[in-house]
Order: C-alpha cells, then sequence, then structure tokens
C-alpha cells in the first residue's frame, strides 16, 4: 500500500495527498493507494507535480494499523512526526497555497 | 576583520535583488520547481525532510559581534529560535519559509553578510584555524590570504560549474586544526631555507563514501605565485574531472587515477603558462589586506594563570582554563572556546539568546571578534586573561560554560535523520547518548582528549572517518545501523579510520563506545598516552574483540 507525500512549496512543510483530494498535513488521513488503484495515484502525482505548488512529490509505502497510517522507512515516520530530538513541531503547510491547492487538484 | 568595499556591497546586493525576484517568479508559477531548484541551491537554500534549510556564510569562520546579533534575530524572526554551526565554519537555519528569505538576505546584507557559494558546484567556503591570527604556535596568520582566495573564487567565472563541490582549508600553523587533509586542497604556511614563508598545497583530500587524505603536491609556492598555482590546479580538475559520475567527480578521485607524479605535470604545465600574469599577487595588494586582520590594541600584560592555585580554590574555572582557553602569541591573553556541545544537548546548536549574549562577549572582552571553529564550536580569539573568569561567569549564565573541550563530549555531528534529505540514520539522539553516559567532569577527565565524530550517511558530514572513534550510520532493511571505526586524525598526522566490524543498533552505540574507551583505559602506558597511541601500539584487535568477541 502506497501514500503520496510531498513538500508544500511556500513552507517546505510535509504534507500528503489526502482521501478527499485536497493535500493535508496528517498522514493519518491520507488516501492509501493499494495495487488496483496505482493508475489513480499516478494521475495524483502528474497533477500534484503540474500544481507547481508542491514539490518533492513521492509515492511512499505504508501499512494501515486501525486509524494509524504507519510509513515503512523511517525517513517517512520522521517526515510525518518532525525531529526526534530534539523535538521540534512539524512546519506548518502555508494555508492559501494549500487551499490554492486544493481548488487546482479538484 | 575584513569589511565590504563598494564593489562587495554592490555585488551582494545585486544578488539579493536578483534572488529575490527569481523566488517571487517561483512562487507566482513563472518559474518552475526545475528551473528554480539550481538557483536557489546556488544561493545556498536547500529543502530538507520538513522544510526549506538555508545556509548562511561565514568566511574563514570569522564574525564580529553585529553580525552575530544579526543571526540570532533571524533565528528569533524568520527561523525557530536556533541556529546551528556546520563544520564548514557555517551556519544553517532550519525552517526558513521560502516567502521570508528575501528579507532574510536581505537583513544579512545589511552585516556583509549572504549565502552565496555555501552550494553547488563550486569553491565552498574557505575554513582556516579557529586561532588563526591568535595562536602562540602559528607562524603566519592565514585570514588575509583566505579573504583573497575568497575573493578570487567568488563568482569566478570559469569555477562556478565544476565537476563537483570543491573544498580549501588553510592554516598558517604547524599543528594542523583546520583539517586540511580531508579538503580538496589542502594549504599549510611553512618557511623556505631562505626564511621566506609561503604554503605548502596537498591536494585531493576529502572524506564521503571514498575516503582519501590528501598528497603534498608542491612543498612551497610563494605568497606571490599562490592564486595563479591555485588557479592551475583548478583548472586541470575543471577539464580532467568526472562530470559523467557525481561519485567518482570530486578532485580526490581524479588524482588518484591520474596519479600524482601526472597531475603535478599537468598542473606544472598550466601553472607555467599563468604564472607572472594577472593572477600574481603584488607585496602591496597583500599588505592592503593585511590591514584589516591587524592585531588588535593589545594592552601589555604578564596576567598568567595560577593553575595550582585555581585547581584547589576553584576547580571547575580550573577545568574549564585547561580544556577550553587556548595559548595566546600575546602575553596576558588568551584564545576561549566556547562549546556548542552541552552535555546531552544538539552539537552545534546555539539558541538566539545564547547568540546574543555571546556577540556581547565579543564586543567587551574580544575586541569585536568571534570564530567558528569547524568543530561546531565558537570561539573569542583575544581575550585578557584577567576578564576570563568574568567570561566564563557569563557563558555558565547562558548555558554555554561547558568545559569539555577536546573531550568525548566534544563531538562533531551531522544533522542526520533528524533533518537531512540524505541522510540514513540519525546522529543526534546517539552524540546525545553518547553526551550523557560520558557526561562527568571526572569520567571525561579520566579519559583525556579523545575525538569522536559522528556522520548519518556515507557522505561524512560529521567527519566520521577523522575520529579517533566514528561512528557512521547506516540504513539495513529499514533499521539504522552504525558502524564504528578506530583511528581516524584530522591532524597534520591525518589518517582515515578503520570500521571495527559489522553495525549495531543505536541503543547499543554507548555501551561499546564505553568497552573501547575500558579498553583504551586499561591498556594505555599512562594517562599522557592518547588514545591513538595506544592503538597504534596494540593494534585493532583488542578492540574489536571488546566489540564483537572472539567471533
Amino acid at each position: 500500500m502506497q501514500i503520496l507525500t510531498a513538500n508544500e512549496l511556500i513552507s517546505g512543510a510535509t504534507v500528503y495527498f489526502l482521501a478527499d483530494g485536497g493535500w493535508g498535513e496528517d498522514i493519518n488521513s491520507a488516501r492509501v493507494f493499494s495495487e488496483k488503484n496505482i493508475p489513480e495515484m499516478e494521475q495524483a502525482i502528474e497533477r500534484a507535480q503540474a500544481s507547481g505548488v508542491l514539490i518533492s512529490v513521492e509515492s511512499e509505502t505504508v501499512r494501515v494499523e486501525g486509524s494509524r497510517v504507519v510509513a515503512t522507512r523511517l525517513r517517512e515516520r520522521i517526515r510525518a512526526r518532525g525531529p526526534t530530538a530534539p523535538r521540534h513541531r512539524r512546519q506548518k503547510p502555508d494555508i492559501h497555497h494549500a487551499v490554492e491547492f486544493t481548488h487546482v487538484s479538484l | 576583520m575584513y569589511r565590504y568595499d563598494q564593489f562587495d556591497a554592490r555585488f551582494v546586493a545585486g544578488r539579493v535583488a536578483q534572488f529575490s525576484d527569481q523566488i517571487e517568479r517561483r512562487i507566482s508559477g513563472e518559474l518552475s520547481e526545475d528551473q528554480f531548484r539550481p538557483l536557489r541551491l546556488m544561493n545556498g537554500l536547500y529543502l530538507q525532510l520538513h522544510a526549506y534549510m538555508l545556509r548562511v556564510a561565514v568566511p574563514y569562520g570569522t564574525m564580529n559581534s553585529a553580525q552575530l546579533r544579526k543571526l540570532a534575530h533571524i533565528a528569533r524572526t524568520y527561523d525557530r529560535g536556533y541556529g546551528h554551526f556546520t563544520t564548514r565554519q557555517n551556519i544553517q537555519f532550519n525552517w526558513p519559509r521560502l516567502d521570508d528569505v528575501p528579507q532574510i538576505l536581505s537583513e544579512l546584507a545589511e552585516v556583509e553578510m549572504h549565502a552565496i557559494q555555501t552550494s553547488g558546484n563550486c569553491i565552498r567556503n574557505v575554513t582556516t584555524d579557529q586561532f588563526a591570527g591568535a595562536a602562540a604556535d602559528e607562524i603566519i596568520d592565514p585570514r588575509p590570504v583566505a579573504e583573497i582566495i575568497r575573493q578570487w573564487s567568488s563568482l569566478h567565472p570559469e569555477f562556478t560549474f565544476l565537476p563537483r563541490k570543491f573544498k580549501i582549508a588553510i592554516t598558517g600553523a604547524a599543528h594542523d586544526r583546520a583539517a586540511i587533509k580531508f579538503h580538496d586542497i589542502g594549504l599549510m604556511a611553512r618557511r623556505n631555507e631562505a626564511g621566506e614563508i609561503g604554503w605548502t598545497v596537498h591536494v585531493g583530500g576529502g572524506m564521503g563514501r571514498t575516503p582519501m587524505v590528501a598528497r603534498k603536491l608542491n612543498s612551497f609556492v610563494p605568497h606571490a605565485d599562490l592564486l595563479a598555482y591555485l588557479e592551475s590546479i583548478l583548472r586541470v580538475y575543471n577539464r580532467y574531472g568526472r562530470r559523467d559520475n557525481k561519485y567518482k567527480a570530486r578532485i580526490k578521485i581524479l588524482v588518484r587515477e591520474e596519479g600524482l607524479a601526472s597531475f603535478r605535470e599537468q598542473v606544472e604545465s598550466e601553472f607555467s603558462e599563468v604564472r607572472g600574469g594577472v593572477l600574481s599577487l603584488p607585496e602591496d595588494e597583500l599588505n592592503r589586506i593585511k590591514t584589516y586582520f591587524a592585531p588588535p590594541e593589545f594592552k601589555d600584560s604578564d596576567a598568567r594563570f595560577d593553575l595550582a592555585a585555581l585547581k584547589v580554590s576553584d576547580p571547575e574555572f580550573a577545568r574549564f582554563v585547561v580544556h577550553n582557553t587556548h595559548q595566546h602569541a600575546r602575553p596576558g591573553y588568551t584564545s576561549v572556546t566556547i562549546s556548542l556541545k552541552p552535555v546531552g544537548g544538539v552539537p552545534g546548536d546555539a539558541t538566539d539568546t545564547q547568540m546574543d549574549i555571546v556577540a556581547d562577549l565579543v564586543e567587551r572582552f574580544s575586541f569585536d571578534e568571534l570564530r567558528v571553529s569547524h568543530e561546531q564550536n565558537l570561539v573569542l580569539p583575544h581575550v585578557a586573561i584577567g576578564d576570563v573568569r568574568s567570561v566564563y561567569e557569563a557563558l555558565c549564565a547562558a548555558g554555554l560554560g561547558e568545559a569539555n573541550v577536546g573531550q568525548i563530549t566534544d563531538m562533531i555531528v551531522c544533522p542526520g535523520l533528524d533533518y537531512c534529505a540524505l541522510a540514513n540514520a540519525r546522529s543526534i539522539p546517539v552524540a546525545q547518548e553518547i553526551s550523557k553516559r560520558f557526561g562527568s567532569a571526572k569520567r571525561q577527565e579520566e579519559i583525556g582528549d579523545l575525538k569522536i565524530k559522528i556522520s548519518g550517511c556515507i557522505n561524512a558530514c560529521g567527519h566520521h572517518h577523522g575520529g579517533h572513534i566514528g561512528i557512521l550510520g547506516v540504513e539495513k532493511r529499514g533499521t539504522e545501523l552504525y558502524q564504528i571505526t578506530v583511528g581516524g586524525d584530522a591532524s597534520e598526522n591525518a589518517a582515515i579510520g578503520n570500521i571495527l566490524g559489522r553495525g549495531i543498533t543505536g541503543e547499543e552505540v554507548p555501551d561499546a563506545i564505553e568497552r573501547l574507551v575500558e579498553v583504551y583505559l586499561g591498556a594505555r602506558s599512562g594517562a599522557d598516552e592518547s588514545f591513538l597511541n595506544t592503538l597504534s601500539r596494540l593494534g585493532e584487535t583488542p578492540f574489536r574483540e571488546a566489540l564483537y568477541g572472539n567471533d
């Protein structure tokens, strides 16, 4: 199973492609693509890359544990939670861009 | 220190305007990320795991109080209240927003700072001895030459798109505190038989996935010819360096594959063409630059530390004096190292408040001069011995009074997987656990000087190859593992550490270091036998067995 992740242009913050077609910061709300949804995921990647407001768009392997979406790679778990030491909160995505992009993507 | 002339100021202001326009066009969508990425990298702006990272140049690690206060202001206003000092004597901010970068650069330019050439395949910030112009053991202050190299290499039309990044280090002392032999070019001052001072040129050193100790290319290049000689080396590298494979693109690979003799022959051939031309450095120009680095107005003093008395009356301060001061060329003065390695803290980080406090100390006690060391500490280069107690008290109050310089908790550590997009494993938590394990003053005194260096990937930003004990983070099937090396040395006796065996988990690292230290303490001939000398005498076997048993 895979999710899509990127960095938002203005803040550089980690964001995820959500089930509602927008992008947000909570990995647990990320849309999880199964093998049969790969074509849809590829379309979402193309739209994200064309948006101009998302960079480093990548797919990541995950597993679903109840209501949690857990990335397989430690790198991605750190991206999802922020630095482990010292514990800093994650970067907040730029709201204007997020809204703008939601319109673009839909 | 060097002050911008009109050309410098115009050049930096022009670059700020240019990059600000590029950012605006990126945000408006006029520029794509593919178009923008090389532009932002040329201006020190990276995209890391969680945010952008802006790397600001601190030429040869020298700053004044106004510059440090500006960095504190930027940390407070545009970042998260701290900055991270690096092994290239620069500073990195980990959380800037793209739309704040024009204002950050604009404010940096107000104090003659910028982020130009802190990234990309160009000549990076020239690094030097943090005690340059102050150390009792140097034969020449290398900073004027470092400044001349900075001017020559800034936007050099031939060398803006080299096969790969290029790093130069320079030292004016025979004891190398700048790790020059782990640089693409390492310059060490020396006197020739006639008593003239010139430069021994080493080439092809570096860390990364293919670590190499630089080899001596020329034992004496006079001042006047140095730029022409450097230009000759860069031209040969620019022409023949591998552009087809980024892992083989550094000059060290060219020197190795070409052979030193052949490489030297080509450099000499080029040098014969350019020597005596426009790159000759006239004595009066060197002297003009030297005036910027004239010694401050020291007062006559015969003040000394009475260490024997201090050890009885004020043992903690005595410990600070022993470890955090360095002998100054001028009687009555010393250089004070401010450790950015608090026990259990993040190596190399300083908060905005700490930067402001240090700026005050720089202004009051060190003739408005500050240095950044490649070992990620700060240095007040010229402190009157009678003022050191006041400096110490102020540092303690600011959480900067750690008396551990050169000791096991004074580690070089890269940001690792907590921040870096290239890393495979975390470095900071490993360093913190080691620091806590060995944090007691008594334990550190017992061990003596010992350098641990930690990198979160094979790119070796944490200089693990040069650590007496080196720690390299790798990733294997989704797990962080750490390889331990011993025997690295970044001094004039440069050596690359050897891997002792298979990787171990992060949780196992403090115990592993403890076992290596116990082997050393149990086997050394006395407290004055260093870890490296004990290792050299015994060989690696007892250290390997301490980690892995006899398997």
